[in-house]
Formats: C-alpha cells, structure tokens, sequence
C-alpha cells in the first residue's frame, strides 16, 4: 500500500521548511481534541488516512491528509454529514473568499 | 509579501476551508469547545526542540538524571517542567562512540510532539520515510553528518505506539560549558539523529 | 506471558493482512532477534476500525541486520534495524542463516 513506504525508491530529502498556516495548527488542534475525548483514536486516524485513494494519499499534504482522514471518521461516526461540510465549507467560501 | 493584486492564495488548500467548516460544526453540535481547541493549540506551541535539548543537557552535567531519562523519560521531563503526559511512551536512545541512532516513522511520521512539537516537513516527507530505514548513512550525509564505519547506525522504525529520541552525545571539548550553553548545541535534527550537536569552533560562524 | 524473551530469533509473517497493519512490508518475511519485551498494549488492527482491540498482547523491539534486510545495503555489516513489533505478527526462527 501506498503509504507502506520504508524501503521505496526516494531522491534527496528536500529540507525545505513552509510555515506552518493556520488552518494546519486547526486541523492538529481538532484532530487531537477528538483523539482525547475518546471519539476517535489514533489508530482510527492512521487508517482513514491509509484508506485514501493512493493518489490522494501522494498528492495531499500531510495536514491535508489528517483533515480529509477526520472527516471521513466524523462522516463514518455519524457525526457529520458530508453534505454538511460541503454546504459550511461553500459558505465559507462565500462569505470570506477562502477561509 | 503578497502584492495588493495577487490573488490572495496564502492559504491555497480547499482543506483549509474544509477544517474551519468542520470546526463550526463540531462547535455548534457541541462536539467540542472553543476553548478545548485554543488550549490544545497553545499545548502544541509550547513544545519546540528546545525542551528536548534542555534535557540533554542536563543528562549530560548530571549521570543520575541521564539515568532516569533513559529509564522513565516521561518522569525526567516532568522535572524539569516538561509535560509530556499522555497515552505515548517515550524511549530515549543514547548514542554512544559505538551506536549513532536515528529515528523515522515509515508508515506515518510519528514523532514525540509531546516533547518536541510538530515535526519538520522533511522528517515527513516520502523520501525520508522511504529511504532512511534503507540508506540511513546516504541521508545522513545529506544533513552534513557521516559516523565512521566502525560506529553502528540503528534507526528505529517507530511502527508502535512508542515515541523515540536521540540523546546526541556531549561534543568533546565542551566540558567547561554551561547547562544552557550545551542545550544551545542540541538541534532538533541531532535529537532526530540525522547529525550530531557541532562544537562551537565547528560551527560555522 | 510471553511467546518470546530477548535474544530469541523470530521471523516476521510474512503475511499479507488486508487493512490497517503496523507491521511494515520491508520487514515481512525477515528474520532478526528480540531486544526487548515493550510490555503489552491493545491489537492496533483492531482499533483501526473502533474494534476494543483486547486482548492485548506482547510488543517487542526487534533487531535486523541491515544487511538482512536489503540487497546491497550501504553500510557496515554491524548497521541495524529496530522496529516494534506485536507477538502476532512474529514466529519462531526455524534456524537457518546465522
């Protein structure tokens, strides 16, 4: 599986640094608070994540991996609706232009 | 800076507006508090390399402490404020004349947040993840780093539930030094194991 | 109770799970030595899917020769390899290649 990296084939490790945004410090904030109240664990987390399309998987950052693994389990929960976070998020969207 | 007629793309990921749509959900369901998710954003802000140099230093002034870091690291952080409480344990591995220790997570970039914050982008880059375990010298020389060939290298694949960081050795000629001098050697990527502490001469000025 | 103690040789399944596995495919089917017993913790395959993940079982710190490992592995014979490892996913070296 795709994220079974350990012994693929890589090229020099670029030690670039981006700054961290804010929706990143969020969606660690978020993903966290949930593991800590018990709605959802580590391990839940590693594979939503695990389970995205393997071209999803290479293309996302690893933020955006953890923000698309929490929504599939919120989804999955049944605490969310897909259509919710789609609506919330166009409204977002709407309102400030991108959040 | 942005130019007033670029399009703002400072936050260019649909996530972004994704995670902030989840978050007023959570809120509004009351899912989860405000001040639960500003609380554990300051909890990750306070935790930076920092912490884990404080406490290679003090291992290094003081063998009784070094023993109980590598003993109970969580205990050893708490007394020197650090709160690395949680459902992780935390292994620290000393490096000695005869191992260099470096640390990866193949599967998914597991890092020990609770002490040293968030990890760097590298350390969760594909190329890292993939070619540590299989070349962890060639990676090292990468970050300017090359043990010799009678010091074993051991990287730890932390496929559990267990968090792993390096204890550097004390660069020789630093024995005169300050606890806080020698905490200001420790870099992060020594505490990961991609290089070692440099001694002030060595450091390039 | 423990299946292994340190020092044992143990082989990694190399079995092929579907879903959620902590067990890396680089290290499925090789052989190396327990270092250490970690204690015991609940089946991470198990929580994956909100399963209870009991009963908990054995995690052990297992060494490999890099040299085992890969072909034309960089470095030194002496070089290793530790990943933790759960007793479920190991078996006992039937010997073989010292």
């Amino acid at each position: 599986m795709v994220h079974d990296l350990g012994g693929a084939p890589g090229g020099p490790v670029d030690k670039s640094q981006h700054e961290v945004e804010d929706w990143e410090r969020l969606a660690d904030a978020i993903t966290i608070v949930l593991d800590i109240k018990g709605i959802k664990t580590t391990d839940e987390h590693r594979r939503a994540q695990e389970s995205l399309p393997p071209e999803e998987y290479k293309r996302l950052s690893y933020y955006e991996r953890w923000v698309a693994a929490t929504e599939t389990l919120l989804v999955e929960k049944g605490i969310l609706t897909r259509e919710e976070v789609d609506e919330r998020s166009a409204e977002i969207e709407h309102r400030w232009g991108g959040a | 800076m942005s130019h007033p007629h670029e399009e703002v793309r400072h936050q260019s990921s649909p996530y972004a507006t994704r995670i902030r749509a989840i978050e007023a959900l959570l809120l509004e369901k009351g899912i989860l508090t405000e001040a639960e998710v500003q609380d554990r954003i300051s909890y990750m802000e306070a935790r930076s390399p920092a912490n884990g140099a404080k406490l290679a230093a003090r291992a290094w002034v003081d063998p009784r402490f070094k023993e109980r870091l590598l003993s109970d690291t969580k205990a050893a952080a708490r007394e020197l404020g650090i709160d690395a409480s949680g459902p992780v344990e935390f292994v620290v591995l000393e490096n000695t004349p005869k191992v260099h220790n470096l640390i990866v997570c193949t599967l998914c970039s597991c890092y020990p947040r609770a002490i040293l914050g968030r990890p760097p982008d590298w350390y969760k880059s594909f190329d890292y993840r993939s070619r540590a375990v299989r070349e962890p010298r060639v990676v090292m020389r990468e970050f300017g780093f090359e043990p010799p060939e009678d010091v074993e290298v051991a990287v730890h694949d932390s496929t559990a539930d267990l968090r792993y960081m390096v204890l550097p050795m004390q660069p020789s000629g630093t024995e005169h030094m300050s606890e806080e001098e020698l905490a200001d050697l420790v870099t992060r990527d020594a505490l990961i194991g991609v290089n070692v502490p440099q001694t002030p001469t060595t450091r390039s000025g | 109770m423990t299946a292994f103690e340190p020092g044992d040789r143990v082989r990694v399944r190399p079995a092929n799970k579907p879903g959620h596995v902590r067990t890396p495919g680089y290290l499925k089917g090789k052989t190396g030595w327990v270092e250490s017993v970690l204690g015991e913790f609940r089946n991470p395959e198990d929580l994956a899917y909100g399963l209870s993940g009991v009963p908990e079982r054995p995690l052990y710190k297992v060494a490999f020769r890099q040299a085992d490992l890969w072909d034309g592995y960089e470095g030194p014979a002496d070089d290793l390899l530790y990943a933790d490892v759960y007793e479920q996913w190991l078996e006992q070296d039937q010997g073989g290649v010292a």
